[in-house]
């Protein structure tokens, strides 16, 4: 009994054929990969969509009903800033006008988050990575990344909705898969618009050791016809607002992963244990309990599913770093949660992929080790 | 000669053939549903403007889309296009991001404030919008349990529901129309409107309308609503393209590593056969072309079985969640048939070099 146990079958079994092996640990990997990089970058689409909010004072205000900073229009007379500024607690109430600009580049539409703030007022790029912030109307400061994207530098000129808008700045850090930023100033944002002296938003600077929430709240109940949230409010309905419509599809995209990684184990271990029946049965009819019999199933599922998940996380792990230097517009957030997650659930995945081939043994008679 | 020997080797083992059958199915799907998906965003993008009867669209110069897009022209603009000869009708809209709310149920819509309450778009209930009141899409009417004489708030006001319009809701987007001076008081923006819708008369091409337009015009670019359609589609295609690409490559991954897997689990639990047909006098050739075979077929079923899976999703879908429309096209099914072949030859390649490696003498040993 001793003897047997220290005799490795599983592994032995595992590595006979390493081709094979090799195989169904790609398999598993790219399911696993999936599953991780699809979750990565609905990640990652949050995070990039609130990148702008992020760099923002803790309270904004909007017009009345505003609960998103993007995909919702709001206009309020920019005179509106000295209201804000009399409500205790308020240091500073800046302007800004906010738009999505679907820019035409190379003769095709991209999008991009527009910003146009007041010179030397909060709102504006926060790293420059060449050039200088805008100073006069018609000039931009664009995103460095799209800018290579599209061949443009400081000082190349682009056409945006009838005006001929200069870069005299590129921006770092406000890249984004559908938000890549772009700033000018506040009175050339509203000429395109056709709204003078109006502003989306007031970025409210507190007093220290003012709550943003009580503050928010104060701004509401003071000022009539507007909407003040606090950035952490506005930051949530946006992330929401653009990852809900997408959870559906990619809950059934990590279905559909997790059932094929499933599936490849199951196929693996099923092909083997029928390739090696007769070697079963001798096992059996050497007097190998059903239970050890099991064990050895469970242990070649476990192992590939372990293997391919392990794998699976590091090859997300390099196409995601490798997406980060050829994309920089798309962010992969991988969480070391979601790899803890989808780790755990290999064991799952074993153990529902063991069960076809277990089923097979528990029914395999040991005197057809004798047949021929 | 006559011996169906790839097909029986196929199928000696159906559990194996079949699983592997349902991986392939499982890897095609990916590729072919997130086409789907983002063909029938497309399709829900452009309905509005599809059902608008606008033959033309104007906008502000450099402006040939409405997703996600800002456009603002003077209110003057409607009447100087109304007086360009060709033109049967100019109606100018505007067109704004919107939050709707009905107590603690949100939905974001494009909110158009027009002159005819929506029309000529069908009313599916109700009625078109007077002023104080908005037509909603019947998907949002629902998710906001807003039925017809009930009251939603945008923009601070409250607005009645006069009626639902269906059909032209997406999962990124839905649709509500309210009378166009109501809207721009409440966005105090009189004087400006985004759009102006243009019917052509009959005699009139409306490519050759949108360019006399454009020439008389100032400051407006005006686009056919075929051109202005396309263009849209193509504000979501670009957006995901790189998407489809990548779900492409993981598909094909997967592909190849299912199929590879089952022909390789056969072709070893059948290389003593192998060997047998070869002593036989099975040239190494048509040993090869077996595999070839084995792993194509396997892959062709598991196509079909991955257009029947996308079809019963189009098909159920809908009713479960109505703004999720799958719409398979021609392009994406080839698309999926051209992964198919590619997975067929890479898969193919692990057996074919065993079985071309057997040596018929190794049936005589033990």
């Amino acid at each position: 009994m001793t003897a047997r146990r220290r005799v490795p079958v599983a592994r032995r079994q595992l590595v006979a054929e390493p081709a094979k092996l090799v195989v169904t640990l790609v398999a598993v990997a790219a399911s696993v990969s999936l599953v991780l990089l699809l979750t990565g970058l609905r990640r990652g689409m949050g995070e990039q969509v609130t990148l702008y909010l992020g760099k923002q004072p803790p309270v904004l205000v909007a017009q009345e009903g505003a609960r998103n900073f993007l995909s919702q229009t709001s206009i309020l007379p920019e005179a509106l800033a000295d209201d804000i500024e009399r409500v205790p607690g308020v240091v500073e109430a800046t302007p800004i006008s906010q738009q999505y600009a679907m820019l035409r580049l190379h003769g095709r539409p991209v999008l991009a988050l527009l910003i146009g703030y007041d010179a030397g007022k909060p709102g504006g790029p926060w790293k420059l990575a060449s050039g200088r912030a805008p100073s006069a109307r018609g000039e931009l400061v664009l995103d460095r990344v799209l800018a290579s994207e599209h061949g443009l530098d400081v000082s190349s000129t682009l056409e945006y909705r009838g005006a001929a808008l200069r870069i005299v700045g590129l921006s770092s850090g406000t890249s984004g898969f559908m938000t890549p930023l772009a700033f000018a100033l506040r009175t050339t944002v509203n000429d395109l618009s056709r709204q003078p002296r109006t502003a989306s938003f007031f970025l409210v600077r507190p007093e220290p050791g003012t709550g943003a929430e009580p503050l928010a709240a104060r701004i509401g109940q003071t000022v009539p016809g507007v909407s003040a949230l606090t950035r952490d409010e506005f930051a949530a309905n946006d992330r929401r607002q653009f990852i809900d419509p997408f959870s559906g599809p990619l809950f059934a995209m990590v279905s559909i992963a997790y059932a094929v990684a499933i599936l490849v184990i199951g196929l693996a271990v099923y092909s083997s244990t029928a390739e090696r029946s007769r070697e079963y049965a001798t096992l059996k009819a050497l007097g190998l309990g059903r239970r050890a019999l099991f064990r050895l199933v469970g242990v070649q599922a476990a192992a590939i599913a372990l293997g391919g998940t392990v794998l699976g996380i590091v090859l997300a792990a390099t196409a995601a770093r490798g997406v980060s230097a050829i994309a920089p517009k798309y962010l992969i957030a991988i969480s070391l949660g979601s790899a803890a997650a989808i780790a755990a659930s290999a064991l799952a995945m074993a153990l529902v992929a063991a069960f076809v081939p277990a089923r097979m043994l528990a029914r395999l008679d040991p005197a057809s080790a004798f047949r021929r | 000669m006559s011996v169906p020997l790839a097909r029986r080797q196929l199928l000696f083992r159906k559990g194996r053939a079949l699983a592997g059958v349902a991986g392939i199915a499982a890897a095609l799907l990916l590729v072919l549903a997130l086409n789907a998906i983002f063909a029938g965003i497309n399709d829900r993008l452009t309905a509005y403007i599809d059902g608008s009867g606008a033959d033309v669209i104007v906008a502000q110069r450099g402006v040939d889309t409405m997703h996600m897009t800002q456009s603002a022209l003077p209110e003057q603009t409607a009447t100087a296009v109304a007086a360009i000869p060709g033109v049967a009708g100019a109606e100018p809209i505007l067109y704004v991001p919107a939050m709707i709310e009905r107590g603690e149920r949100r939905g974001i819509v494009y909110l158009i404030g027009d002159d005819s309450g929506g029309a000529p778009l069908p009313v599916a209930t109700g009625q078109r919008p007077r002023l104080g009141e908005i037509l909603l899409e019947r998907t949002l009417a629902g998710r906001l349990a807003a039925p017809v004489g009930s009251r939603v708030r945008a923009f601070g006001q409250s607005f009645r529901v006069s009626g639902q319009v269906e059909g032209l809701a997406s999962i990124l987007n839905s649709v509500a129309f309210v009378r166009r001076q109501e809207l721009a008081r409440v966005l105090g923006s009189t004087g400006v409107v985004s759009y102006v819708l243009v019917r052509a008369q009959p005699q009139i091409q409306p490519k050759e309308l949108a360019a006399r337009i454009e020439a008389s015009v100032p400051g407006v670019t005006a686009s056919t609503r075929e051109t202005f359609a396309r263009s849209e589609r193509r504000v979501v295609g670009d957006m995901t393209t790189d998407i489809v690409r990548a779900m492409i490559i993981v598909g094909f991954v997967i592909g190849v590593a299912v199929a590879g897997l089952v022909a390789y689990s056969a072709t070893l639990s059948q290389l003593r056969d192998y060997a047998v047909l070869r002593t036989l006098g099975l040239r190494a050739r048509r040993a090869v072309a077996v595999a070839v075979a084995q792993v194509g077929a396997t892959v062709a079923a598991g196509f079909l079985l991955a257009l029947v899976l996308a079809w019963a999703l189009a098909a159920l879908l809908p009713s479960l969640s109505p703004t999720l429309v799958l719409a398979i096209r021609a392009g994406d099914v080839a698309q999926a048939i051209v992964v198919a072949g590619a997975v067929t030859l890479v898969a193919a390649a692990l057996p074919v070099l065993r079985i071309a490696r057997v040596d018929p003498a190794s049936v005589f040993r033990r």
